[in-house]
């Protein structure tokens, strides 16, 4: 078992070993001494950047997916109204699950996958390794792993960074630099992944999604999760950390990004982006559409409980003359049943269509949501709002 | 229980373990209902160490950026009704999130 470990991460190991000697040459060439903890620990961060920057790729196909999320939003909130204060396990589960297939049906995925993951944690365990072994390799007890030969290591492995060596370990050492630097670490890297689930939770939840016990799980789980940080942060060394903190800073900038620019529907964050947009005037996303399935709910309603109008013949209606044009609720032309009242969702409000009525702050917009209603083209009012400028 | 269940167990505290303690440093990432550790954990304990490991590999394979993900349950036993339909009639069951 530890032979076939070794063999799979032999490659890995020799990957990140690669990395690091690249950035410590060109921060050596650039004047840093090759000796000293700054270009070492640079390096480390130079791989963390590396590692993360080849997975934008991925970020930005979620960041569109959460663009998508806006267009499915209606079915999303029908399944959780039904499940609304609904708490017992089977229900949560069965509204997960009617969730995903939704997200299957409709192409779209909030969701990274777990391949980043699956990714990123050999390298771990390969930077792990790699560190762990300096002390080794400098004394000839290991071999080399590729450009870091038996003086690299010594080398890598005697750099200090404010006084503690980047091999050394909490545990393992017994100088005060290295208890005080891992701790310093330790409380950086809690306080940042404390601040990205925080984040998440406070800002970027709908207030529905905040009150199930898989959110109250996680909240304890947050207050938890520095004593994770601190009993496995003094089995590591130092260097380790540095990783550690650094990814998590790059995971916390990417998700402050992400929040603040797509943020959940539903979630105080979105009602800040719409705060802001419309201060600058620009339009909001997906806001004529809730506008729009806010009116047909209001229709409905009406629907149900106005008296049903009794159909007319085309010769009594003319006699009674132009009905319903100054009324604030619109009543249907003369020869339509009330049965075709607008229930397709992408009507305008009744506020929109009477004249004198119209307090919409961007009546462009309102005009253009009628207008693609009532030529079919329905599908992003976004699009028509933009093509009314 | 079956010899390849009772094998199973270690593998299953392991990702037990990776639930409890790594699981909740990371954002929800998995595109799957039920996740791929809750997939491995029901896979490893009804269908025993190999079948187990294999189902659960091919999941992990599956769980990448270009899949539309949605609902993948772990195959029932001979005979058993599937997860799907247990979850989707309120019936409890063991699946872990």
């Amino acid at each position: 078992m530890g032979d076939f470990f070794n063999t799979l991460l032999r490659p890995i190991e020799l990957l990140v070993a690669w990395i690091m000697y690249g950035f410590h040459q060109a921060f050596t060439s650039i004047g840093l001494d090759p000796a000293s903890g700054l270009a070492w620990g640079l390096s480390i961060i130079g791989l963390v950047i590396v590692m993360r920057a080849a997975m934008i790729p991925l970020f930005v196909k979620q960041i569109n997916a959460s663009r998508k999320m806006q267009m499915i939003q209606p079915e999303l909130q029908k399944i959780q109204k039904k499940y609304k204060g609904k708490s017992d396990p089977e229900s949560r589960q069965a509204m997960t699950q009617e969730t995903m297939a939704l997200y299957r049906k409709e192409g779209t995925n909030p969701f990274s996958s777990c391949l980043p993951i699956l990714v990123q944690s050999p390298f771990f365990f390969g930077l792990f390794r790699v560190l762990n072994g300096l002390e080794k390799i400098s004394t000839g007890d290991n071999e080399p792993i590729g450009p870091i030969t038996q003086q690299v290591a010594g080398q890598a492995e005697s750099a200090t960074l404010f006084g503690a060596q980047l091999s050394d370990t909490f545990l393992s050492a017994d100088n005060t630099a290295t208890y005080i630097v891992t701790v310093i670490l330790i409380i950086l890297m809690s306080a940042t992944t404390f601040t990205t689930q925080r984040q998440l939770m406070t800002k970027n939840m709908p207030a529905s999604a905040l009150d199930n016990p898989f959110a109250k799980q996680q909240k304890l789980i947050m207050y938890v999760m520095p004593v994770v940080f601190a009993v496995s942060g003094i089995n590591f060394p130092i260097g380790v950390l540095l990783y550690w903190f650094t990814t998590n800073l790059w995971s916390m900038v990417q998700q402050f990004y992400v929040i603040r620019k797509m943020p959940a529907p539903g979630s105080a964050a979105e009602k800040a982006l719409h705060e802001r947009l419309a201060k600058r005037g620009k339009p909001i996303p997906g806001e004529a559409e809730r506008k729009a399935a806010e009116a047909a709910e209001a229709e409905a309603a009406a629907e149900r409980t106005r008296q049903r109008v009794q159909p007319k013949g085309k010769k009594r209606a003319k006699k009674k003359g132009p009905a319903g044009a100054a009324t604030d609720k619109p009543v249907q032309g003369p020869t339509a049943p009330p049965g075709d009242a607008p229930t397709t969702g992408d009507q305008p409000t009744p506020a929109d269509r009477a004249p004198g009525l119209d307090k919409a702050p961007r009546p462009a917009k309102a005009a253009g949501t009628a207008k693609s209603a009532r030529t079919g083209k329905s599908a992003r009012p976004g699009k028509a709002a933009q093509t009314e400028k | 229980m079956t010899f390849g269940q009772v094998a199973a167990k270690p593998l299953v505290w392991l990702v037990r373990a990776y639930q409890l303690v790594l699981s909740p440093l990371t954002p929800a990432t998995c595109r799957y209902y039920p996740s791929c550790s809750a997939y491995a954990v029901t896979a490893l304990s009804r269908h025993g160490l190999f079948r187990g490991t294999w189902l659960t590999i091919g999941r992990l394979g599956r769980c990448h950026p270009w899949t539309p993900g949605g609902v993948d349950h772990v195959p029932p036993l001979p005979g058993q009704p599937s997860d799907e339909e247990l979850v989707a009639r309120h019936i409890p069951h063991e699946t872990t999130t």
